[in-house]
């Protein structure tokens, strides 16, 4: 392939070099993510962290494994800047993001280090396009201090069945509430629109239910807003885990398989609406 | 009340309500002891749609909501952008959805759509309901002089030849054929636009029946609806209409549910026209003496109508009929005089506020369609549809309803 066989002239010089023979095993998870313009990169020897964040409530995670890309040399312990999203996904997806079988957008990505810019080199059939992109100090991500051992109940569903409920849900309501229970309603998603309430209830015995653990009756309420951009996550992904801990935050994780059937995860942390106490 | 759909049955009340959607931004639920009743209405109420489901359509039906009396029964008028999202994709329906339970909750003023999905998901709509009057309008098809009967796919094969946004068309019957054509109400909208025009022989129907030649023009989009549906059951779809001026119902039917959109037409001087050219090939024998009806006393209440509004003269209007070789005229008339007395038990039962709504430009079909949607006056219920007025007992009969129906 053309981009890796390159002769490696300053080479040296980059601290991170990462290849993909796709690049939309790349693109297509950030672009669920893509809610905000900028996003903080963090590549660490197992592989990339992009975060996304939305005034401090909400918090949009991708990784994608070291063992995703053909080629992920890194020369540091973790390279970290900022970068604007949108910009990154528009460069990647240069040549028009076609789904021609056998045909590919190749991509090498080199950073340089701080100060430098983030290069990328596409290429489609022969041709190369090269792109710099400016980078930024990259800010501390928010940590949510969601730990394993604070999750009150947990669930995991199969993308499909939440999908249509997403798509349906009523936009005129602020919130999204989301009950968990070791009771009936089990696991129900609400919302208060104008029209009236909508209720979607899935029972722990349901075939769409792969996971059932649910200590305690809690229900919270998050803005609509801030989850709605999870829809597209949801809409790549498979599998979907929903997590709440004793504060109420919301951790939903989602297993995306990309093209070449390999797992990447995205994951979506958010603060519960102040106004509503948990029960 | 409380009823359950099972199956398919969810998707065809959805494909109605897709069809009442059409018409207008608001539905009334009426659950009967012959069955649940869905309406609506456009806002210049010059189309209304019913959709009648006997209580056979559904897996369990129980109109009453308390404890039961013969008003045990709620009318309720929902928001129509709070219930076709609950149905708007019907493909989705269809994979997903095993039943439907529908409920009025008193108490709350909600009226419930639970479904029942597969792999055991529920998804539940608490929707807010207006308490409100029924909206009925009583239409006696069986007085139409004109009555058509064809499959919903030649219907739907005839109006897919009109652009969408075609608005009106011209249906215009003789005993020799059917034509259907578009309609501009402005002279510069014929230079600009493409016209349309079909003829059909009265063979391509599976019932043809014309008592007066006439040329009505009435709103396409609002009856697209109601194809669309019964071009999906198979349908075959019922057609009643008279004269220019008076109503005409599109009508379906099958084991569990009836259907039906009435729409006014157009009362349009130009209009009898073609009729007149008809009356050209028409052989000079049957030409009757359907002229002679003026002079009855009730018809001529009718074009005293102060608010003309381009209402012609009755006199006018009867000598466009032909007398058909089934029908005369002047026999036709008189079977309408003899109705009208029965007119009262023909009125509508329920008044509904329909004043205070915006006459949209297009004002002369406005104008007409039926009494039945009359205004809150409490004059008791103005008039009928018009061709029971033609014949009803009182004169001023005219008046009200000019009033009435803007």
């Amino acid at each position: 392939m053309p981009l890796s066989t390159q002769s490696q002239t300053g080479d040296d010089n980059y601290v991170l070099v990462a290849s993909l023979d796709n690049v939309r095993n790349l693109s297509n998870i950030l672009k669920a993510i893509t809610f905000k313009d900028h996003a903080i990169f963090n590549a660490t020897p197992n592989g990339l962290k992009v975060t996304v964040e939305d005034s401090k409530c909400l918090q949009a995670n991708a990784f994608i494994q070291a063992e995703i890309f053909q080629e992920f040399t890194i020369r540091e312990d973790s390279v970290g800047f900022q970068v604007n999203l949108t910009v990154l996904l528009d460069c990647l997806t240069i040549f028009g993001g076609s789904t021609v079988p056998g045909v590919a957008t190749a991509l090498r990505m080199c950073y340089n280090g701080y100060g430098y810019p983030l290069t990328l080199f596409l290429e489609e059939c022969g041709v190369v396009t090269v792109c710099k992109i400016n980078t930024q100090e990259p800010d501390e991500p928010i940590d949510f201090e969601f730990c394993s051992t604070n999750v009150t109940n947990k669930v995991i569903l199969q993308s499909e069945s939440l999908k249509e409920a997403f798509s349906e849900l009523d936009m005129t309501s602020e919130v999204l509430q989301i009950t968990m229970s070791p009771s009936q309603p089990y696991f129900r998603l609400s919302t208060f629109g104008n029209s009236g309430n909508a209720h979607y209830d899935y029972p722990k015995d349901s075939d769409m239910m792969e996971l059932f653990q649910c200590t305690k009756t809690q229900s919270n309420r998050y803005k609509m807003s801030l989850l709605k951009p999870s829809t597209k996550a949801l809409a790549l992904s498979c599998k979907v885990s929903v997590r709440t801990d004793g504060r109420g935050f919301l951790s939903l994780q989602y297993l995306v398989r990309n093209d070449d059937g390999q797992i990447c995860f995205v994951e979506y942390y958010c603060c519960p609406d102040e106004e509503v106490e948990e029960e | 009340m409380k009823c359950v759909i099972e199956g398919n049955g969810v998707k065809v009340f959805g494909k109605a309500i897709h069809a009442l959607a059409r018409i207008g931004g608001e539905l009334w639920l009426d659950p009967m002891m012959k069955g649940l009743a869905v309406r609506s209405v456009n806002s210049a109420h010059s189309a209304y749609t019913c959709f009648l489901f006997s209580p056979l359509f559904f897996q369990h039906y129980s109109p009453d909501t308390g404890p039961a009396q013969d008003c045990g029964t709620v009318k309720c008028k929902l928001v129509m952008k709070s219930v076709l999202p609950l149905f708007r994709c019907l493909a989705t329906i269809e994979r997903n959805v095993d039943r439907c339970q529908i409920s009025i909750n008193l108490p709350d003023n909600q009226v419930i759509f639970q479904f029942h999905c597969r792999h055991g998901i529920t998804k539940t709509h608490n929707l807010g309901f207006q308490e409100s009057e029924a909206l009925h309008a009583v239409f006696p098809s069986h007085l139409c002089p004109n009555v058509l009967k064809a499959q919903a796919r030649l219907l739907g094969d005839m109006v897919m030849h009109f652009p969408v946004s075609q608005e009106e068309i011209t249906l215009s019957m003789s005993p020799l054929r059917v034509n259907l054509k578009s309609y501009y109400e402005e002279e510069s909208d014929c230079m600009k636009a493409m016209h349309t025009e079909m003829s059909l022989d009265p063979s391509e129907f599976d019932y043809f029946q014309v008592g007066v030649d006439s040329d009505i023009t009435f709103c396409l989009k609002e009856l697209r609806g109601l194809l669309s549906f019964a071009e999906s059951h198979g349908l075959p779809v019922s057609v009643h209409f008279g004269a220019a001026g008076k109503p005409v119902s599109f009508s379906v039917e099958d084991m569990v549910l009836e259907a039906c959109v009435v729409l006014a037409t157009l009362v349009n001087p130009e209009s009898r026209t073609p009729s007149q050219a008809t009356e050209a090939q028409v052989p000079a024998a049957l030409r009757c003496g359907g002229v002679a009806e003026p002079s009855e006393g009730p018809c001529v209440a009718d074009a005293g109508t102060p608010q003309a509004q381009g209402f012609p003269s009755v006199g006018e209007l009867i000598a466009s009929s032909q007398g058909s070789p089934v029908f005369s005229g002047a026999a036709l008339m008189r079977e309408l005089t003899r109705t009208g007395e029965d007119s009262d038990r023909l009125r509508p039962r329920y008044t509904h506020k329909g004043r205070g709504i915006t006459t949209p430009a297009s004002s002369k079909v406005r104008s007409l369609l039926f009494g039945a949607l009359s205004c809150e006056q409490g004059d008791g219920c103005t008039s009928m549809l018009p061709s029971l007025v033609c014949s009803s007992d009182t004169e001023d009969e005219g008046e009200e309803r000019a009033s009435g129906t803007l």
